[in-house]
């Protein structure tokens, strides 16, 4: 199993269009919109790097979405 | 996939409430109905309740797909094993609470004609709960805490109080003494259970369940057969005649039992003992129904007392508001000076206070960890001066989140 973190960033006043678009995706463990240098925060949960592909190409094909930025997980401590 | 909303932990705490209001309404009706004495009673659902939990525990050890069908009530559960010898320790401390909340209950039961009137002290174990955090210092609770705490647990008392009976100072000594310590190693001690990591997996609540289950069983058997060896064989015919009800009652505490360890595994055990406190909420429309079935045991008709449980149970739902509305998670998004290494700074960071999880990534960032405080100040005392303090640490980016949606 491989999870990832993809940070997106959006163009001005798509926010919730894109969140709406994101929540009918697969594989996605969660969805945070942030205030910071990012707008939304997804963690993906793949079974290979190619659903990995997969996933961020759907991303981007999202009307709104700027520019994502794909952090792979390589060990994870979690409660 | 469906993602739903974030508070998972609320969801899993409160379903357990309603859980655990579903098996006091069964336990009445078994008390009522079939067994008076409550030491029988009390060894009679435990000699019920292991081997049944064992039997349930097999069951959903069977694969169904990919995972077990025990996945879909805890997803870190596999499959049925023994307990670990790092367990152990932590089994036996936590089913002696669960013996001494068990036995100082019977107690309470066998003195009283109406013990509801002592029994709703017994919530405030979330406040000893809170004395224990604040403590054991790494989880000292914030005022914001502290406030809806005390709300919630005096919510409880008046919405679970009843004043048909006399205080008995001996039977509320009890409670003080035995309960609510009882509770408080019950609870924190699952809790560190269900925190322990399993070959790199936690730890799953359902076998935590099933082996503290086990334990408390041997404690209650010594301590019953201790009193009255006649007891023991009165429990034996006891389970029989009653076995559908108590079975209801035991896989109805099974549920109640496993979400509540699955909650504290995400939060503090005082705030998830004080979200359960909202069972009482749930009891309601349990026990109108049962006045329905069974007419002998009546609902409070007393307006006084109903306007007392009323304001009672306004306290808890603000008090439970309150902690899911006081809550402020973010993401931290780190870079390391070159040469330092990355598994120890990922350990340091993960011992900080409120980080919820470290992960060492690839891509612009070398680590990116998870924070969850109570107010955003919290935030920089606890989590950012700490961070300042790690060598290695060249920048970070510290991201508020707004909203969240999990999936469940």
């Amino acid at each position: 199993m491989i999870k990832a973190y993809i940070l997106l960033i959006t163009y001005v006043g798509n926010l919730k269009a894109v969140l709406e678009e994101l929540r009918k995706l697969d594989h996605i463990e969660s969805i945070s919109v942030v205030a910071g240098d990012y707008d939304i925060i997804v963690k993906a949960r793949v079974d290979a790097l190619e659903d990995l592909m997969t996933l961020t190409d759907n991303i981007h094909a999202i009307k709104g979405v700027k520019r994502t930025n794909t952090q792979v997980i390589e060990k994870e401590i979690e409660v | 996939m469906r993602i739903r909303k974030r508070y998972l932990f609320y969801i899993l705490a409160l379903s357990s409430a309603c859980a655990s209001a579903a098996s006091a309404v069964v336990d009445t009706v078994v008390a009522h109905e079939f067994i008076a004495n409550p030491w029988v009673y009390g060894l009679a659902f435990f000699l019920v309740a292991a081997p049944l939990t064992l039997l349930i525990t097999l069951i959903i050890s069977i694969p169904a797909g990919k995972r077990s069908i025990g996945a879909r009530i805890d997803p870190s559960f596999r499959r049925i094993r023994f307990p670990r010898k790092e367990e152990l320790l932590y089994q036996m401390l936590s089913a002696l609470g669960n013996a001494a909340f068990t036995l100082g209950y019977f107690l309470v039961m066998s003195r009283l004609m109406e013990p509801s009137v002592v029994l709703s002290f017994s919530q405030l174990s979330i406040l000893y709960l809170l004395i224990v955090e604040s403590v054991a210092e790494k989880n000292a609770p914030t005022m914001a805490e502290v406030q809806a705490s005390l709300i919630v647990a005096f919510g409880a008392i008046l919405g679970s109080i009843s004043l048909s009976g006399e205080l008995d100072m001996e039977a509320l000594l009890i409670v003080f003494l035995v309960m609510n310590p009882g509770t408080v190693l019950f609870a924190e001690y699952q809790r560190k259970l269900k925190r322990l990591k399993m070959d790199g997996r936690p730890n799953d609540a359902i076998n935590i369940r099933l082996w503290n289950l086990v334990f408390t069983t041997f404690f209650v058997f010594i301590i019953v057969s201790a009193m009255d060896v006649k007891l023991v064989a009165e429990s034996i015919t006891a389970s029989g005649t009653a076995l559908s009800w108590i079975s209801a009652g035991v896989v109805v505490t099974f549920f109640s039992i496993v979400l509540f360890v699955r909650a504290m595994g995400i939060g503090k055990a005082s705030i998830t003992q004080a979200v359960r406190a909202s069972s009482i909420i749930f009891a309601i429309p349990f026990f109108i129904a049962l006045s329905y079935i069974i007419p002998d045991i009546t609902f409070v008709s007393d307006p006084v007392l109903l306007l007392i449980r009323i304001m009672g149970i306004v306290l808890v739902v603000m008090g439970v508001i309150s902690f899911a509305l006081t809550e402020v998670k973010a993401y931290i998004f780190i870079r390391l000076e070159p040469g330092y290494p990355v598994t120890e700074i990922q350990q340091k960071i993960w011992e900080i206070k409120g980080i919820t999880s470290v992960s060492a990534t690839t891509g612009c960032y070398d680590i990116v960890a998870k924070a969850r405080m109570r107010t955003l100040g919290k935030g920089y005392e606890r989590i950012i001066r700490e961070l300042e303090k790690i060598r290695g640490i060249k920048t970070f980016e510290w991201q508020t989140i707004l909203k969240e949606w999990e999936e469940l």
